[in-house]
């Protein structure tokens, strides 16, 4: 009997000897990652209820004084306009053309291989200097954009009204004017943007069954549309998922352009005031840390909403199995 | 009748001559096989006959009507793939109906929700519904309909394949190997069931397959390929007991048919050095190929045409095949015995063999069959 007990007892000093050597062997990769991703969650979490600025030794409790003014101030409510505007523009349009221009370029072959490099340009070049770029090409008066416009004046072109406008007065300022200014900015990140998700679409045909295709001939589908729904399409299902969450999360993080257009202030009036840049204004520049805590939350939320509806359709509506 | 007719279809990819001018006809309601070694050329035939594939010269026709041109969707043909080819996002009562909703529905019946306001839309799917179940209970999957693809074992992918090609009455079915992915077992009964359905649907069958076994026991007729030609046509029996080449006699028969030189001299036909009681017809070329199968081949005591040594032997019950290597020379012959010869095949052991004239196939030094050296042998035998 005795002898049983002491044997149970190492048994069970045994496997607690195994869970602590698990725990201490797991102990430095679980504090990274407390310390690495979730504590300055955490933190930013609970400074966006305070008014708290760096540099100062304390600060007070304002509850959710922060949260109220970015639902009420204007700045705040075009911020929203902003962001939005520009990711419900530059998701469909980047992911659309990227499907079109994986489609054109996977039926090509090996001269397919060209029109890959060319429209991954964009995406390998850095987008601040790119910016740079496009803003001397946008300039109103020695822009080569508007340079191009005022060729066509005297032509019949001026029978559209924008060139009409143009010729009589000016073109548009594109960047100085509040019309254009986010429109230009959702066309950069379009030009930047759809070469990467044209990389992902072709990674996501090249696993599609050359039989398929047979088999919707065989079947009757005649069209290239009819066996674009049939096969190529559904077959694009968890890479068209893919694409637009990451789109998404890319659009929501549009910075650079606008950094690099209007450093003291988010376009014209504020009509490219995107959340990225508002957190870096506030949070950065003007050293409210509250405030631009509370901006970085409502961000951490859409971008956590945006993939967990991802999850859900990739479990529930396009894995196949 | 008519049926499907290919006449001197030649396939060429760049340098490389696949189809070297075939021709074949396929009657109504016939079950014919293409059988030969992996790129022999099979599979490009088929393909050429269900229009993914444009021949470079020649033509196909079905019901005597000239499809040479005609795209495969507008062929009316059915086909089912060695993968199955099952679309992975429809259940397979979707699957099923592709052909039939493809065919009888415009593309804006097709649609979701539009498509059920347009009038004649819902007894046409009531009847596709219902020609799907019909489908199904016919290939037993019938409760199987609701499922995805990925959720169905092997056999019951390659059952909805063929559902979803026998769903529309099609000019004539053709199957690209399409057993090939199951395992041993199902195989069989597999097999079993396709021949059952040829019976039942009395349809055309053109089946691809590199297996003999299969293209044996389902087909009425077997075309054998190689090198890019059929090298003979014929019924199953035909191809085995009287084939035009020797390459037919060795690729359908397994074990595979014992080949032994012939010399036809002034002394007589000489086998191995031992002349043979031979009645070989004036005009024989000298040199010769004796194709002899493994059951042709018998164990005798005392003399006798063979004599060797029992190298290998494979019992398998109800029959056992022993290699044995001749004394007169480094040739290895097949041999099936009985049960009851078991006690004389031990490892090592000298053995004689005995053959009838009769059953000896002749081939020339080329591989063509002389049935004119085997007329006398035959002649001899009946009037005995």
């Amino acid at each position: 009997m005795a002898l049983i007990e002491a044997s149970h007892g190492s048994k069970v000093s045994q496997d607690n000897h195994q869970v602590r050597t698990a725990w201490s062997m797991t102990a430095p990769a679980l504090a990274l990652m407390f310390l690495i991703l979730l504590a300055p969650i955490v933190v930013a979490g609970v400074l966006s209820f305070s008014n708290y600025s760096l540099g100062n030794t304390g600060f007070d409790w304002v509850g959710s004084q922060n949260y109220e003014r970015l639902f009420s101030r204007s700045t705040y409510e075009k911020m929203f306009i902003a962001t939005f505007t520009y990711v419900v523009t530059v998701v469909p349009i980047s992911v659309g053309l990227g499907l079109g221009a994986a489609l054109l370029v996977h039926s090509l072959g090996r001269v397919g291989d060209i029109y890959k490099t060319i429209y991954f340009l964009p995406v390998m070049a850095t987008l601040l200097a790119m910016a740079i770029a496009w803003e001397f090409m946008l300039h109103p008066t020695i822009g080569m954009v508007n340079r191009t416009l005022e060729i066509a004046c005297g032509t019949w072109l001026e029978t559209i009204p924008f060139f009409l406008q143009g010729c009589e007065g000016s073109f548009p300022l594109w960047l100085g004017d509040r019309d254009y200014a986010i429109w230009v900015v959702c066309f950069i990140g379009i030009w930047q943007g759809f070469g990467f998700n044209m990389v992902l679409f072709l990674a996501g045909l090249t696993s599609v069954h050359r039989e398929l295709y047979n088999a919707a001939e065989m079947d009757g589908a005649r069209s290239g549309w009819e066996q674009f729904r049939l096969v190529t399409w559904p077959a694009l299902g968890p890479t068209t998922v893919f694409v637009v969450t990451i789109s998404c999360i890319r659009a929501f993080q549009v910075f650079d352009t606008i950094e690099a257009f209007w450093p003291q202030g988010g376009g014209p009036s504020k009509s490219a005031y995107v959340m990225m840049f508002a957190i870096f204004e506030k949070g950065i520049q003007q050293n409210l840390i509250g405030v631009g805590s509370a901006i970085t939350m409502l961000f951490l939320l859409f971008v956590m909403f945006l993939t967990l509806i991802q999850r859900w359709l990739i479990e529930r509506k396009v894995h196949y199995g | 009748m008519s049926g499907l007719q290919i006449d001197a279809v030649t396939k060429d990819f760049g340098e490389t001559s696949v189809l070297k001018g075939v021709t074949l006809n396929i009657n109504d309601g016939e079950f014919v096989s293409l059988v030969g070694p992996s790129g022999c050329g099979k599979s490009t035939l088929l393909r050429i006959i269900a229009g993914l594939e444009t021949a470079t010269r020649g033509s196909v026709s079905i019901d005597g009507t000239d499809v040479t041109h005609v795209r495969a969707a507008d062929r009316n043909l059915s086909m089912v793939f060695q993968s199955y080819a099952l679309y992975p996002h429809l259940t397979v009562a979707e699957n099923i109906a592709v052909p039939l909703r493809m065919r009888q529905m415009s593309t804006t019946q097709r649609l979701p929700v539009v498509g059920g306001l347009i009038p004649g839309t819902g007894p046409l799917k009531r009847d596709i519904s219902q020609a799907v179940r019909h489908a199904a209970e016919m290939l037993e999957i019938g409760a199987l309909l609701d499922r995805k693809p990925g959720q169905l074992s092997g056999g019951q992918r390659q059952r909805v394949a063929l559902g979803r090609a026998l769903v529309r009455n099609p000019a004539a079915f053709l199957l690209d190997e399409p057993l090939s992915n199951l395992d041993a077992k199902l195989r069989v009964q597999t097999r079993a069931e396709i021949a059952q359905l040829h019976r039942k649907l009395k349809a055309t069958f053109i089946y691809v397959t590199h297996d003999q076994v299969e293209a044996m026991t389902m087909s009425d007729r077997i075309a054998v390929m190689m090198g890019g030609e059929i090298l003979q046509c014929a019924a199953p029996d035909v191809i085995y007991e009287d084939p035009d080449d020797i390459r037919v006699a060795e690729f359908i028969g397994s074990p595979k048919i014992n080949i032994l030189p012939l010399e036809h001299t002034d002394d007589g036909v000489v086998l191995l050095g031992r002349v043979l009681d031979w009645p070989m017809p004036a005009g024989m070329p000298h040199l010769m190929q004796l194709g002899l199968r493994p059951e042709a081949l018998r164990l005798v005591e005392g003399p006798s045409k063979l004599r060797g040594r029992v190298v290998h032997f494979e019992n398998l019950g109800s029959e056992i095949f022993a290699q044995v290597v001749l004394s007169d020379g480094d040739i290895r012959l097949t041999l099936r015995a009985t049960p009851a010869d078991r006690q004389r095949l031990s490892l090592g052991k000298e053995v004689s063999l005995e053959f009838e004239l009769r059953s000896g196939l002749i081939f020339d030094t080329a591989g063509k069959r002389l049935r004119m050296a085997e007329v006398k042998t035959r002649a001899a035998k009946e009037v005995a």
